[in-house]
């Protein structure tokens, strides 16, 4: 770094010379303008410059901790999880025939056998499912479960690489909705955003996208994950009515080939595991009834698009 | 509205969380897991009124020199805790040593020599590369030693090489040892140096230590704007590429070649900026002491060979591995195979020193074999063309090498590399990069900045930071506001520990 020109009124040999001053200007420097910073963020006045919110300095455990604890329902999803897998352990004594995975409260893998409960909402929806690559995956056992339980299946609707921000700050969902008039909507997405740390903003994202299903009954589904999330499975959780939000996480679902995604055997077990939590403890409850035959012809319409092409927004 | 404010809570007032207990609490205690780094607000507030009080104290140079102990103490105790003490019996130790070593001649010099390096070394070996061996032990004979359950003292690698810098130099009397103890902690503590370099020699150092410097406007000016540069090149571009890296190194087989590929360049850019941040921000906080601190970089990626790239990156490193090892081994006067096998094993020593795992041995390895390569290619062709495709091919091959080598040193394992590396040679299109750009857009933006700034000419550099440097002094506290504040403003939410740290 070179030193600025000798020519500038600044640097005058009086000014050049060395003085306590300037250590005591450093101090300044940097006492001032991180204390005046730090007051701004203690403070619960938020300043807005042309529109644009002045940020203060987080901490981001704090931030994850915000979030968490105006999400109470996470102690209730435990609540909500053991109460169903009593509810589970309870049907076992009755039947043992079908394979359900899923997880409970300590997050241990639970096979458990499953059949026979009470379907006692008979009636036929539209069907749609929503959400990124793996909704491509689960719209194919979903379809089985539609046909043996008399749904249609109107449209799967695959955005690949899609995160919450491309569904929620997009109209395409709220687009499709109005084509297609499902009375049922199941949406998966969260598998690209595993990593996200910026769970603030998705968590607008996603209450923006809760808010476009416009009373439509749905079921989010929770992204398999394959690596332990942020805390974008509590986000979407919070996010969601309560009881409408199927956390996948902790079920041990065979892999393909990529690492990431279910195997067509984890798709198809990771359904039975949503019809077994649809009967026993969903909000929006529809038939969904384990269908004796597998890998019915696939009527529905696909729609795909790729994020990469198109953001939506 | 220009100015809004909104949600205004008169009943807790702002001020008094800062003077509740727990906050005080957490001040004063430390964490292993989450050290006081130079990129914490807190830690340039602290700073900011250490200053002011060191303001007072800088003619008096035995007490400004005790008031940096302090505080450098006070900081390494912050991240480290207990392991405090293991550093300061290093300190005391390295002192006497160096006193006896200075007063004995012939084979008792000899001896004490080694028996101090084997001292100093006895701790980083031990926390840093026990476990490995252990793990080795295990896998080659089949037996089933306990690890154990270490933690590695922020620094130790650095402050290490330190003390044997010291305890040679005294040895070839290339300096005389410090007589006062205090010399010798300021130079072992200096906490802008002490947790991830540059690794300073004590012959540049002690001789500062005995006649400080107070600064002037000017050097005002520059410690300022490299602290703010180093700031930005950690929060701006390393943090965001950061998280783009991590992704892809979780599964790299998830994801095309053409993303393998990027975050190849990315992780390149990342440890670059990551790295010479924390150079720029050190050195400007020593210059502001009146301490100057050597360069650690100078725009390695513009290098035209290995040689050259090993002049230019990490360069208190690789002055250090040539003094205290190249050189001692024999260097280049032995004949030429042992010039070449001595600089093999002075760069694996240079990937073994930067993690206990034989994918930084390998990546020492590569460069090791690089470097060699370079010198055998210039006994055949002595005279390298100056023609600036020449030079720009050589830039780009060069840089494409080094790449290459990182992602040995940022996967997690040798299997995961491999697999980035085979995604990248055999998954690659120019689909994927298309949707890069449009899938990643602020990754594409960091990416192409951190480009310019990485190729701009140096001289364009200069020049602009002549022209900063023209503002007013009296200024300089607003702009650092600003600066600031623009920092808070865009930076990521999480901000991500130095990568040489961990080292």
């Amino acid at each position: 770094m070179i030193s600025p020109s000798n020519e500038h009124p600044d640097y005058k040999d009086s000014v050049q010379k060395p003085s306590r001053f300037f250590i005591l200007l450093a101090g300044f420097s940097f006492a001032v303008p991180t204390l005046l910073l730090y007051l701004y963020s203690y403070q619960t006045q938020v300043f807005e410059i042309c529109g644009i919110e002045i940020r203060k300095i987080e901490n981001q455990e704090e931030t994850i901790d915000e979030i968490f604890s105006e999400f109470e329902p996470s102690n209730k999803s435990l609540a909500t999880n053991t109460q169903l897998s009593k509810k589970i352990d309870d049907t076992l004594t009755r039947t043992n025939n079908t394979v359900l995975a899923f997880s409970d409260t300590t997050n241990q893998l639970t096979t458990r056998a499953f059949q026979n409960y009470e379907i006692s909402d008979t009636t036929k929806h539209r069907v749609m499912i929503i959400g990124d690559s793996e909704c491509g995956g689960l719209c194919f056992p979903l379809n089985d479960y539609c046909i043996e339980n008399g749904h249609k299946l109107v449209l799967s609707f695959v955005w690949n690489s899609a995160t919450i921000f491309n569904f929620a700050h997009s109209d395409t969902i709220t687009r499709v909705i109005q084509k297609y008039k499902p009375s049922y909507v199941f949406l998966v997405l969260g598998l690209n955003e595993l990593y996200a740390k910026d769970l603030k903003r998705r968590k607008q994202a996603a209450d923006l996208l809760a808010k476009k299903m416009n009373g439509i009954p749905y079921a989010w589904i929770g992204p398999a994950n394959y690596m332990e999330d942020f805390g974008i499975n509590k986000v979407f959780e919070s996010a969601a009515d309560s009881g409408s939000y199927f956390l996948t996480d902790g079920l041990q679902l065979p892999r393909g080939s990529d690492g990431r995604h279910p195997s067509n055997q984890g798709y198809r077990i990771w359904m039975d595991s949503i019809a077994s939590w649809m009967h026993l403890s969903s909000k929006y409850k529809i038939a969904l009834k384990r269908p004796v035959k597998r890998n019915y012809t696939f009527k529905s319409q696909i729609m795909t698009l790729h994020a990469a092409k198109f953001r939506g927004y | 509205m220009l100015l809004n404010s909104v949600d205004i809570d008169m009943q807790n007032p702002f001020w008094l969380n800062i003077f509740k207990v727990e906050t005080l609490k957490e001040w004063f205690a430390y964490s292993t897991t989450e050290p006081w780094f130079f990129t914490e607000f807190s830690f340039l507030a602290v700073f900011g009124i250490f200053l002011m009080i060191y303001s007072l104290l800088a003619k008096a140079n035995t007490w400004r020199k005790i008031y940096i102990i302090l505080f450098s103490i006070f900081f390494y105790y912050k991240s480290s805790g207990p392991f405090l003490g293991l550093f300061v019996l290093m300190i005391v130790s390295d002192y006497l040593f160096a006193l006896a070593i200075h007063n004995k001649q012939g084979l008792t010099k000899k001896i004490l020599l080694w028996l101090s390096l084997s001292y100093s070394l006895s701790f980083l070996l031990y926390f840093k590369y026990a476990n490995f061996f252990i793990q080795n032990f295990n896998q080659l004979l089949d037996t089933s030693f306990t690890e154990h359950d270490l933690f590695l003292p922020i620094g130790i690698s650095f402050y290490t090489f330190q003390s044997i810098s010291y305890l040679v130099d005294v040895y070839k009397k290339e300096i005389p040892p410090t007589k006062n103890i205090i010399d010798y902690a300021f130079y072992m503590t200096f906490f802008p140096h002490l947790v991830a370099g540059p690794i300073v020699r004590a012959k540049d150092f002690l001789p500062q230590i005995v006649y400080p410097q107070i600064i002037n406007a000017s050097l005002y000016k520059e410690s300022i704007l490299r602290i703010i540069i180093g700031l930005l090149k950690k929060l701006f571009i390393a943090d965001y590429l950061a998280k783009y890296v991590d992704i892809i190194h979780q599964t790299p087989s998830g994801f095309s070649g053409g993303e393998n590929l990027l975050s190849m360049y990315a992780y390149s850019f990342q440890i670059y900026f990551d790295f010479s941040g924390y150079s720029d921000i050190a050195i400007g906080i020593a210059l502001l002491l009146g301490y100057r601190l050597k360069e650690n970089f100078e725009n390695p990626y513009t290098a035209t060979n290995i040689t050259e790239f090993w002049r230019k990156w990490h360069i208190s490193l690789s002055n250090w591995l040539r003094d205290y090892v190249y050189i001692p081994l024999g260097g280049n006067r032995k004949g030429v195979f042992n010039t070449y096998l001595f600089l093999l094993v002075t760069m694996l020593v240079g990937g073994f020193w930067h993690g206990a795992d034989w994918r930084f041995v390998f990546w020492g390895f590569a460069h090791g074999l690089a470097l060699i390569f370079h010198k055998v290619w210039k006994q055949f062709f002595p005279h390298a063309t100056k023609k600036w495709y020449a030079q720009a091919f050589s830039v780009l091959l060069t840089f494409h090498f080094v790449g290459f080598c990182w992602i040995f040193f940022r996967a997690s394992s040798f299997n995961s590399a491999f697999t980035s590396i085979q995604q990248i040679l055999f998954n690659t299109q120019w689909q994927d990069f298309i949707g890069f750009w449009y899938s990643r857009p602020e990754i594409c933006y960091v990416l192409l900045i951190a480009f310019f700034i990485l190729f701009i000419p140096v001289k364009i550099k200069e020049l602009i930071f002549s022209k900063i440097q023209l503002l007013p002094t009296i200024t300089w506290i607003l702009w650092v506001m600003i600066a600031l504040q623009i920092i808070i403003q865009f930076k990521d939410e999480v901000v991500q520990p130095f990568i040489y740290f961990q080292f």
